[in-house]
């Protein structure tokens, strides 16, 4: 057992001969932002993907609210509905609008009626900034608004802690702040999150913590300031040296 | 050349056997229609088990990976022998009630059963192969989306990836539906007057083809302004396709 909200002890992941996970512990706190950075290929979708059991870890544990979710098969239900994930390329249905977008699954998983989940979803893209493109399906929206309707999507599940997975690095520069802001006021409003980006900026400026993966194992972690500014590790060092020098 | 014309195209036999044939044309419009209604159907229940997911139900997938391999593998009026001649006994010998074995419901002869028996069994094969392109054709992020909100296997088939997949197959379907139609002629082997059988029974009494002729154009009538609206809808979706700056399919 386990008192952090989420603990990962010694989480190892292969696909085929490929290793990709090699031993991750990590622990979060409630309420936290944890930033991970590093390469591509480092292992960092991967890791929030074994989070919320789209792949399952093949070794190692992980606890949610002392709760061990890599028992047996895994309880995939007390895990999804505690777990929301945003990913790089929106995922939207394409077929629904934006409302029915983040109505879908209230309805379907929560059994929440339609008039209850369709309020709660206007509510929702109406603090994504996105209350006037409720009728909207997604092809006319654009990247940065996409991706806020898949956050609002995400939030209508009320998860506990949400896993955002390169959520910015298919949009155009100019739309990135637009997403940006709208984690900013989630971390400020307390939900615990775990944001794999590349944005060197939002890690300092929000993380409570930033880890560094590379190689499917964690290189080093600590508050931002000391991992972005004073790295311990020649490999942070560099990583974060190629990224700042552009 | 007038030779030539009588045999197709007399005027005479067209008008003295214009219901005949116009009620055969009809018993083939039934039969299509109901046929392809059963194997839109049971295709999409086939391709469903397919795509089952889990190690445990792998048997199962096994088994519709199998039948659709039999169906698309062997010859449709093979397919139709086998049931009207096969089905009368087998249901005699397991105790099942007559209307089983010689099936007459809403008034249509057994041989119209036959036929739709068969070719539902072998049309919802092809199909199943067309929806399982659909479903496969849905990117894989969709399926990982509606997962990681909490839907179960099933809610995400239903919800998300079969309405997105079977718009992408509404064309290959229509194709489908075209072949299926004009292999119910298949069914005038066991006596069922549809629109050649007709043509048929008329090119055997008068020795003259332009019944078989009256045939054609029905089905013509019919299959080449669907092809036509396959090809606009297939069209349509390569435009969307290219405005939306993706690789053609």
């Amino acid at each position: 057992m386990s008192d952090a909200f989420l603990r990962l002890e010694g989480v190892h992941k292969s696909f085929g001969s490929l290793h990709v996970l090699r031993g991750i512990d990590l622990d979060v706190e409630r309420g936290s932002v944890v930033c991970v950075l590093g390469p591509s290929g480092s292992g960092k979708s991967t890791l929030l993907r074994c989070l919320n059991l789209l792949e399952p870890p093949d070794e190692g544990r992980i606890y949610l609210e002392g709760k061990e979710i890599t028992a047996g098969r895994g309880d995939i239900d007390f895990v999804r509905r505690r777990v929301g994930m945003v990913f790089q390329q929106f995922n939207l249905f394409p077929h629904k609008s934006a409302l029915e977008n983040v109505a879908l699954a209230q309805q379907t998983v929560l059994g929440r009626p339609e008039p209850e989940a369709a309020e709660k979803a206007r509510a929702l893209l109406d603090r994504v900034g996105l209350g006037d493109k409720v009728d909207e399906f997604p092809e006319r929206l654009s990247g940065g608004q996409q991706q806020r309707v898949a956050i609002a999507r995400a939030l209508a599940m009320e998860p506990h802690v949400m896993l955002f997975d390169e959520v910015t690095s298919a949009l155009d520069p100019e739309l990135v702040k637009e997403v940006l802001d709208v984690m900013r006021e989630l971390a400020a409003e307390g939900m615990t999150m775990i944001v794999v980006t590349h944005e060197i900026g939002f890690a300092r400026d929000v993380g409570d913590r930033v880890v560094f993966m590379d190689e499917g194992a964690i290189v080093e972690q600590g508050e931002p300031a000391q991992v972005l500014e004073s790295p311990r590790q020649e490999r942070t060092k560099r990583f974060l040296g190629l990224v700042l020098d552009h | 050349m007038s030779v030539f014309f009588h045999q197709f195209f007399s005027f005479d036999i067209i008008s003295d056997n214009f219901t005949f044939v116009l009620e055969g044309f009809a018993q083939t419009l039934e039969l299509s229609i109901l046929s392809a209604i059963l194997a839109l159907a049971w295709g999409l229940v086939l391709a469903l088990i397919r795509q089952l997911p889990g190690a445990r139900l792998a048997p199962v997938r096994g088994v519709a990976i199998a039948y659709i391999d039999v169906f698309r593998g062997i010859p449709l009026l093979l397919v139709v022998l086998m049931i009207s001649g096969g089905l009368p006994p087998v249901a005699e010998g397991l105790g099942l009630p007559r209307s089983i074995g010689i099936p007459n419901w809403l008034g249509k002869p057994d041989p119209f059963w036959y036929g739709a028996m068969a070719l539902t069994i072998t049309y919802g094969a092809y199909m199943a192969e067309v929806y399982r392109a659909g479903i496969e054709a849905v990117p894989r992020g969709q399926m990982e989306a509606a997962r990681s909100l909490g839907m179960s296997h099933a809610q995400a088939m239903r919800h998300v990836i079969v309405p997105q997949a079977v718009r992408k197959v509404i064309p290959p379907l229509l194709n489908d539906f075209i072949a299926l139609m004009k292999d119910t002629s298949l069914v005038g082997v066991i006596a069922l007057i549809e629109v050649v059988e007709a043509g048929r029974t008329v090119q055997a009494e008068s020795f003259n083809s332009s019944a078989l002729t009256l045939g054609a154009v029905l089905f013509i009538v019919v299959t080449i302004p669907l092809a036509r609206f396959v090809d606009r809808l297939l069209a349509g979706q390569q435009a969307r396709y290219t405005r939306s700056g993706l690789a053609t399919p």
